[in-house]
């Protein structure tokens, strides 16, 4: 015990010696003086908080050490088909109700958790599945936005029509630059991939005849139901709202549960056809794609169509989440569309496991909650965001939930030979 | 013409900064083949230590000697940004060195929002700002025409980038743990067994890497004098750009990638439109990227079966 | 993929989603929402915000509230991002909070009022002057700013009128608020007869200035219009003057912030601001801004002013209109004045201020500003 006290005073020591010159020393602009002024307590309490971090360390890596251990264990639950269904359905079912319960500020946090867990499904096809490292997915993500966004602003195009429109352009725009790209390997493709990110984001903010440059498109319609509107008043003549329809008073929360299920039907619709495809020799040629290219050709399979397909099918999904986000905002920007997302829908694959779904899904949605849990802590939001992203790589590397499969391995050979 | 020239040197001071952040890129990337997305935020850190140390030497402790605040300005910034990357690869890599690639990444990523939110609680969002230390320079031309003006700092900025890549050359040509380094890039497993503390060269590798950050922020504290948090994941995306475009792992590549985004900056915004510049930065990255895949003085990456 | 873990995930989005609805709060106050970046780049414009409206919840109380209950101000971080715009307002609908005090950004204000609409919420942008805003046929949106469109011809008119340049270059930095400004100057000079050489847009956060001032020299530019903010403003300054370029300056009340001077340093002097009128060199508030001084705080921001009177506009209404409800106290607002720190105003029918004055300054390399005109 002394010497992790030691220790956890020697790391306090370094800890203090860093944070020193940012968090001890404040530079103070007051009009054009500058001064420097010193507050030791900023970094007193780092030094604490980094000498009790190191102390528990120990405690804590005994229980993540027993948590690896229960890992370990292949947990013998298959139940059989039948059981399958009903708790998948009572899932759904519950998922479906439960919006009915809660305040609506919680459902629209889950709406946006939704969208994530859409971007994560799709990038999880690409990361995951196909093992192609994209940096660049909101590219596709904006591409569905603004692709509804000007659809239904110019055209008046409604929600249902767009959708498959923006999921074949996004679908179009990811094998236009897919099919040049994906010859890259590994972190040169990521790279590619990042670089087009930009570009597409840039070129929204340039273009401004086309997308409005910074001001966005404002005034995107919402999803309608068989053609009736959530809205206190109908927009077009003659048109009937929702709440006329039914004969109910107008209450702006309908519009949000109405939003919160069309987004969990989306996201429905993706994880069934993902999880029919994954079942498809193409969904196979992906995963075998990813463990070894070379053995992949060696048995006749094209490896840029393969990638180009599951390219292809991450980009159509970041197309659909796109065009419900714009709908969900009503006003898109550039500003949603920035690099940062990008790397928050890859934490959240990386986070849930690559290639588990359900992972993705657990990790989309505490990734979504916690910075709205964090609310309360104000300024130290992100920091702890960012912290925890850090301590789960160290923690769980492997993900929440990492995908297991069966497999089969050659016992190892006893090297007497 | 004229304003040609003055296009090259607003292009070289740019691209000058670009390459001494590129260094740590390339070098991590070399040595680990994990690109360190907090290195931009070391870069930021840096340049905030710089501004702290000058403002303190200036104003609280009135030295007026520009040389000798220069000198121990990057002195001190080095010290304590290497120390910061030093502590990054301890705390968010090493625990990390036998995972897959991708979640070192995820760390990095976490690490430099961390980083940016620990800067704006220290120090506040807003832009700190200090008037140049060293102002002034030659001007070229008649008085009557278009002048060519090159600043001191902009010279000084070219000496330092110089004497420094100049001094990471030479140490990882001839010296020992240079050796040590080029070893870890080519196999870090049979480095290992050879004997060589890989571990204390990774660390060296952050700690280097750092150290030219630091350069790098000083420089832009004092040539543009103004910084906010947020300074490090712009810069350090452009920096990245830079490396890959001069191909990954090669330390002439980094400097050749950042005076070559710092010139075609500058050539966009001159001769098409401000906005575009950036488009054209990102454009020349994949092309040169679909063209030759390793960059423009990467070694080809062998397939090994 | 097993069903168990799909039970377990049920379970635990619900109870992590439950946990976030929050619990109802017992009503002895008067709660008002303050909205903007309380973290991010832009936090800086955010605490003149929060600290106006904190300020004047303050001052309030300490005169005894309203109709006997304390005022509270409830901030909101929206980071200025679109997406945590609309987040913050659901969140604001959830709490039962009837009035909002921001948001900041044009680009996260136009999605909440949207919101704050539909839920008969009342909302008093003290920041937010992207005309679009006030356009939408928004019953419940007011602001205490004037707007991009009347501050753009009024720089416009000043350039024309009095600098009358022959070469005009016009900066934005291609966000909503600097471009829109941007575009209003050019289509007021334009439509006086004058020509603009360069119209370009440069990022945010960008931080070499070197080859666009290269480039407006060798045009010969001897004006620069610059919609945007002070750090890059500061910097363009800095850089071309640094060149020898000489040309003169204008900016919107954006640039208008004494960080430009300790960014610029001597090429800030003789720069032209639209700005309100310096409400803190207004005689009639020498009490609050001793208040703020006192609390080590600068009143002089652009936006603390508005925040603090779109605080005491709905004060003012509560008392006047005798209800605390929203819509009600929306139209009594549109019907009666106030007065306020930012003088007496009465808004027009969209919610605009139906008078905002917008007043040339020439800014000076100590941060000070005198009037022009």
């Amino acid at each position: 015990m002394p010497r992790h006290f030691f220790e956890a005073m020697l790391v306090a020591l370094l800890a203090g010696l860093l944070t020193v010159p940012i968090l001890g020393i404040q530079i103070q602009v007051e009009g054009i003086n500058v001064s420097l002024e010193g507050d030791p307590l900023p970094v007193l309490l780092a030094m604490a908080a980094v000498f009790m971090a190191r102390l528990l360390q120990v405690p804590l890596k005994a229980v993540s050490g027993v948590m690896h251990i229960t890992r370990r264990v292949p947990r013998p639950i298959h139940l059989p088909t039948a059981y399958r269904l009903i708790l998948i359905v009572l899932v759904i079912v519950a998922a479906a109700i439960w919006p009915f319960t809660v305040s609506r500020g919680a459902v629209d946090i889950a709406t946006l958790a939704l969208i994530y867990v859409m971007l994560g499904l799709g990038l999880n096809v690409v990361v995951g599945f196909a093992g192609l490292l994209d940096l660049g997915y909101v590219a596709f993500y904006a591409v569905g936005a603004y692709g509804y966004a000007l659809l239904s602003t110019h055209f008046g195009l409604s929600f249902w029509e767009c959708l498959p429109l923006c999921v074949m352009m996004a679908a179009i725009t990811g094998c236009l630059l897919g099919f040049p790209v994906l010859r890259l390997r590994g972190d040169y493709l990521a790279i590619v991939t990042l670089g087009f990110g930009e570009i597409i984001r840039l070129l929204l903010n340039n273009l401004d005849e086309l997308t409005g440059g910074p001001d966005g498109i404002g005034n995107i319609p919402k999803p309608s139901l068989f053609g009736l509107e959530f809205a206190r008043r109908s927009s077009t003549e003659g048109g009937t709202t929702f709440h006329e329809f039914f004969g109910l008073e107008y209450s702006g929360a309908d519009t949000v549960v109405f939003l919160y299920l069309v987004a969990l039907v989306m996201t429905l619709l993706i994880l069934y056809v993902i999880n029919r495809l994954i079942r498809m020799p193409v969904g196979r040629a992906w995963e075998a794609l990813r463990e070894d290219e070379i053995a992949c050709r060696s048995l006749g399979l094209n490896p840029t169509t393969i990638k180009l397909s599951a390219f292809g099918f991450g980009a159509s999904t970041a197309g659909f989440a796109g065009a419900f986000f714009a709908a969900r905002q009503g006003f898109i920007n550039p500003e949603s569309f920035t690099f940062i997302e990008s790397a928050i829908v890859l934490a959240i694959v990386v986070l849930g496991g690559m290639g588990s779904q359900i992972g993705v899904i657990l990790a989309a949605i505490a990734l979504t909650a916690l910075p709205e849990i964090a609310r309360q802590f104000a300024e130290y939001r992100m920091l702890i965001f960012g912290l925890v992203l850090v301590l789960m790589m160290i923690w769980r590397p492997q993900g929440l939930l990492p995908a297991t499969r069966p497999r089969l391995e050659l016992p190892a050979r006893a090297e007497t030979l | 013409m004229l304003e040609f020239f003055q296009q090259v040197i607003n292009g070289l001071t740019l691209g000058s900064i670009y390459a001494l952040i590129a260094i740590g890129y390339t070098m991590v990337y070399g040595i680990i083949g994990m690109i360190n997305f907090a290195h931009g935020e070391i870069y930021m850190i840096s340049a905030y230590i710089g501004l702290i140390t000058v403002t303190a030497l200036t104003v609280q402790f009135g030295v007026e000697n520009v040389p000798l605040i220069l000198l121990f300005t990057l002195a001190a910034s080095i010290l304590a940004t290497s120390a910061y990357g030093w502590a990054i690869e301890r705390i968010a890599y090493r625990p990390l060195r036998s995972s897959p690639r991708l979640i070192p990444l995820i760390s990095a990523i976490g690490m430099s929002i961390f980083l940016q939110n620990y800067v704006q609680i220290g120090q506040g969002a807003r832009d700190l700002s200090m008037q140049p230390l060293i102002s002034g320079g030659w001007r070229f031309g008649s008085d009557a025409g278009f002048q060519i003006y090159l600043s001191y700092m902009q010279v000084l900025i070219a000496v330092v980038t110089v004497i420094f890549m100049t001094a990471l050359t030479l140490f990882i040509a001839r010296s020992r743990l240079g050796r040590a380094c080029r070893a870890c890039s080519q196999d870090l497993t049979m480095t290992n067994l050879l004997g060589i503390d890989t571990n204390r060269v990774i660390s060296l590798t952050f700690v280097l890497g750092a150290a030219l950050a630091a350069v790098a922020g000083v420089l832009i504290s004092l040539h543009i004098g103004k910084i906010n948090p947020f300074i490090g994941f712009d810069a350090g995306i452009k920096a990245f750009t830079a490396a890959v475009l001069g191909g990954i792992g090669s330390i002439p590549g980094a400097m050749l990638g950042g005076i070559i985004l710092g010139l075609s900056e500058s050539f966009a915004s001159a001769y098409l439109r401000t906005e575009y510049k950036d488009v054209v930065a990102f454009s020349l990255l994949v092309l040169v990227l679909l063209f030759r895949p390793t960059g423009l003085l990467g070694k080809p990456e062998i397939e090994k079966v | 993929m097993n069903s168990f873990n799909r039970h377990v995930l049920s379970a635990a989005v619900s109870a992590v989603l439950l946990g976030l609805g929050g619990l109802a709060h017992a009503e002895n106050t008067i709660k008002i929402a303050v909205a903007g970046p309380i973290t991010g780049p832009v936090a800086q414009y955010g605490d003149m915000q929060m600290m106006g409206a904190q300020m004047a919840v303050e001052q309030l109380n300490a005169k005894g509230g309203v109709n006997g209950k304390q005022l509270e101000a409830v901030l909101m971080d929206d980071v200025c991002e679109p997406k945590q715009a609309v987040a913050v307002a659901n969140q604001i609908v959830n709490d039962k909070i009837k009035y909002v005090v921001g948001h900041l950004c044009s680009g996260s204000t136009q999605p909440a009022s949207k919101l704050y609409e539909d839920e008969g919420i009342l909302m008093i942008t003290p920041a937010a002057t992207n005309p679009n805003i006030t356009h939408q046929g928004y019953k419940m949106v007011f602001r205490t700013i004037g707007t991009d469109d009347q501050q753009g011809p009024t720089a416009g008119d000043y350039i024309a009128n009095q600098i009358k340049p022959k070469n005009v270059a016009v900066i934005h930095d291609k966000q909503q608020y600097g471009q829109g400004i941007a575009e209003e100057v050019k289509k007021t000079i334009e439509a006086k007869g004058f020509k603009v050489a360069l119209f370009e847009g440069v990022s945010k956060g960008q931080t070499d200035f070197s080859a666009l001032c290269t480039k407006m020299k060798s045009a010969n530019v001897d004006f620069v219009y610059y919609g945007g903010y002070h750090p890059e403003l500061g910097l363009i300054l800095r850089q071309c003057r640094e060149q020898g370029f000489d040309a003169g300056f204008m900016g919107p009340e954006g640039v208008g912030n004494k960080d430009i001077s300790a960014i610029a340093g001597p090429a800030s002097e003789g720069l032209l601001v639209t700005l309100p009128a310096d409400f803190s060199a207004d005689p009639a508030n020498a009490s609050l801004v001793k208040a703020f001084k006192d609390k080590n705080q600068d009143p002089s921001g652009p936006f603390v002013m508005p925040a603090y009177s779109a605080v005491q506009i709905i004060v003012d209404a509560i008392k006047g209109a005798k209800t605390e409800d929203p819509v009600k106290l929306a139209d009594y607002i549109r019907k009666h004045s106030f007065d306020t720190p930012i003088g007496k105003v009465a808004f027009k029918e969209n919610g605009d201020l139906k008078e905002f004055q917008f007043v040339v300054f020439k800014w000076h390399a100590d941060a000070t500003k005198t009037p022009v005109k």
